[in-house]
């Protein structure tokens, strides 16, 4: 760790690097850390109100939403592994088979990274719903009776949404990293007998660890914070997500303590995996550094 | 030396070309109109008030601003005006606001804004009791009302054949129909919080106390539970719709046969061709909340006598005919009666076929005074979640 101290630290001169460092700091501190800061800070104030530290809005949270916040993170937790797992079956589908089908299949599935979730969040508005087209269209089959219709403008509905939005983009970063992997690793593993799911279990998916790692990080943290999605199919419904009542905490009641309070309830959901990753990668930053 | 000169005189023609452009622009006066509301709200600044305002005022310039939808986007409008009075700046950069009810209660001690209503000369046609007392406070004076929006109860006449008359009524249509009323909550849009809001004036039979006289007691609050708990009961017949414009698609597929809606919305979705012609309206008893939206003048404005100007446009009969009740299917924000004759009868009975002058008169209530509002919806994540 000394190496890493630089060498002029006891002269008063300052070392060029940190002229360098200064304006993306500067970005960084001001917007990222400090409103992360002061929101965590102002989730211990009464919004409104003269008044000391208080844990009053997470009394709050506490009876009204600890229903949603469980929703939150339960539908991020089972889309992140429903996303990783698809994910990783398309990926490994796109390595291994390199022909015009897939690469046009490829192609089309780059599509949903570029449209906004709001987008998104209409189009399954519209399709999910008892009525619209997916309804319909498997009542025009005979497999579904209009006058009880699926009900999807909920939990799976919602994931539906998720995964539709995310796989692709989880596909992006993990087909990427399988692309690295050499042949000649897949056609050892198969002269020695192994077939496809041990290739993929036991050669692929190891080798592509911190891709995989990075692409569920990410898509965890993105869906624990989407707004759009669940407040155009399930805004009013019981129980909602934490972004929906963070919302309404603002809009309806001007309420930032309990609207950070929330806020504070999603950042520790998300520094569990955020602290994974990092530990996960400072472990292979070791290794490297012992190699 | 030909080609030199060519540039040269095209180069002149840019520069005086681009002076000529500045001094145009240098000699029109500039009118800044905030708009808090949908993006209907937004159209209606840029497609109809600025360019009919400009017309009759060509040495204007109206710049339509935008800040959002519901509460948070008067809400935006409140912290731009006391970050200038904060920052002490004489001359704001707002002329005329576009506001919510609640906006005057977080305005109206922080002295933002100016009272004009009374020097313009369309106050004479303001009858509405909104532009005197809005959510309990007095604001007479501060405000002009450019239109009122109602919610009622919307219906599919084919399955609906006697609307219920009462939310009592209600109650039991929904017990022999389940799943065939759908509203959206509390969290997402008013129709629904307005819904509520009617439901616990239904229940407790005090709209007077909470929307009118208060004062706000927390024991009125403590009583609330059965009223609540009914709601919730209530709840397990119906369907959660996906937001204001859910509840209208839901209707207008079929999926819900009943459902509160706001009246212009639904007019405009017919309009549209988005809602089936044949729906019908009904406004059960004791009534449902509707509110209006506010023009306000801020303290610092830079231009006091324009700002009035552009407000005595807006609330001409001439433009209350024509934008908002013909175009836009709002109820008008000044009396009915001085747009007699202004509006062709097909479109006075369609609006006013369901849910008469009189009915709206008696059941087009307020919402509730901010505090009781507040504590409704939370009473609402309390006890009917």
């Amino acid at each position: 760790m000394t190496s890493l101290q630089p060498k002029m630290w006891g002269e008063r001169k300052l070392p060029p690097y940190v002229l360098l460092l200064f304006p993306s700091v500067t970005f960084m501190v001001l917007m990222y850390a400090w409103p992360f800061i002061s929101s965590v800070l102002q989730s211990f104030f009464i919004s409104g109100k003269e008044g000391g530290v208080t844990l009053a809005n997470y009394v709050k949270v506490w009876e009204l939403y600890r229903k949603d916040i469980a929703f939150t993170f339960a539908v991020t937790i089972f889309n992140t592994f429903l996303v990783g797992v698809v994910a990783v079956i398309f990926s490994v589908y796109f390595r291994l088979r390199q022909n015009r089908v897939s690469a046009l299949l490829s192609a089309i599935f780059k599509l949903p990274i570029f449209i906004p979730f709001v987008v998104v969040s209409q189009m399954m508005n519209s399709f999910l719903a008892p009525h619209g087209l997916l309804n319909t269209a498997l009542a025009q089959l005979g497999l579904v009776n209009l006058d009880k219709p699926l009900q999807l403008f909920n939990f799976a509905g919602l994931s539906f949404g998720f995964a539709w939005k995310q796989i692709p983009f989880a596909v992006l970063i993990i087909h990427g990293g399988f692309q690295m992997i050499d042949n000649s690793y897949i056609e050892a593993a198969r002269s020695i007998g192994a077939k496809l799911p041990s290739v993929i279990l036991r050669v692929l998916v190891p080798m592509n660890k911190s891709s995989i790692i990075v692409a569920l990080v990410l898509v965890y943290s993105q869906i624990i914070g989407t707004f759009t999605l669940p407040y155009m199919l399930i805004g009013g419904k019981v129980p909602t997500t934490i972004t929906v009542d963070i919302a309404h905490r603002v809009n309806y009641f001007r309420d930032f303590g309990v609207a950070n309070a929330l806020g504070v309830c999603s950042y520790i959901m998300v520094l569990l995996t955020a602290a994974y990753y990092l530990r996960s990668k400072i472990k292979e930053a070791r290794q490297e550094v012992s190699q | 030396m030909k080609r030199k000169s060519i540039a040269m005189a095209f180069l002149l023609i840019v520069a005086f070309g681009f002076l000529a452009v500045q001094g145009a622009f240098a000699q029109k006066s500039r009118l800044v109109f905030m708009t808090a509301g949908d993006v209907n709200m937004l159209a209606l600044g840029q497609n109809v008030f600025a360019p009919g305002f400009m017309a009759e005022n060509p040495n204007v310039q109206v710049i339509t601003i935008h800040t959002g939808p519901g509460n948070a986007g008067s809400q935006t409008i409140y912290e731009k005006l006391l970050a200038e009075k904060k920052a002490n700046k004489a001359a704001g950069d707002v002329d005329v606001a576009l506001v919510h009810e609640i906006f005057m209660k977080w305005t109206m001690d922080q002295d933002l804004l100016q009272p004009y209503a009374q020097m313009t000369n369309t106050w004479k046609y303001v009858t509405s009791p909104f532009a005197k007392t809005s959510l309990g406070i007095n604001v007479e004076g501060y405000v002009m009302p450019l239109f009122q929006s109602q919610t009622a109860i919307a219906y599919n006449p084919d399955y609906v054949k006697n609307p219920p008359k009462s939310y009592a009524e209600l109650k039991e249509w929904v017990k022999k129909n389940p799943g065939k009323f759908g509203y959206n909550g509390i969290k997402g849009g008013a129709s629904g919080v307005a819904f509520v809001m009617g439901w616990v004036y239904a229940e407790t039979g005090k709209y007077k106390k909470y929307a009118v006289t208060g004062p706000f007691e927390k024991a009125e609050v403590d009583s609330w539970e059965p009223a609540y708990k009914a709601l919730k009961e209530f709840n397990k017949n119906i369907v959660i719709t996906a937001g204001n414009v859910g509840t209208l698609d839901a209707l207008n597929r079929g999926e819900i046969w009943m459902g509160p809606v706001w009246v212009d919305m639904f007019f405009t979705f017919m309009n549209e061709g988005k809602m089936d012609p044949k729906m019908r309206l009904a406004l059960p008893e004791p009534g449902m909340p509707g509110q209006p939206m506010f023009f306000v003048i801020p303290k610092n404005a830079p231009n006091p006598e324009l700002s009035r100007k552009f407000i005595e446009y807006v609330t001409s009969p001439k433009i209350q005919a024509n934008e908002i009740v013909i175009r836009f299917n709002w109820y008008p924000g000044i009396d009915g009666s001085a747009l007699k004759g202004s509006i062709p009868q097909e479109v006075f009975d369609k609006i006013y076929r369901d849910v008469t002058p009189a009915d709206l008169q008696k059941k087009g209530l307020a919402f509730p005074l901010a505090d009781y509002y507040n504590a409704m919806l939370e009473a609402y994540e309390r006890w009917a979640q």
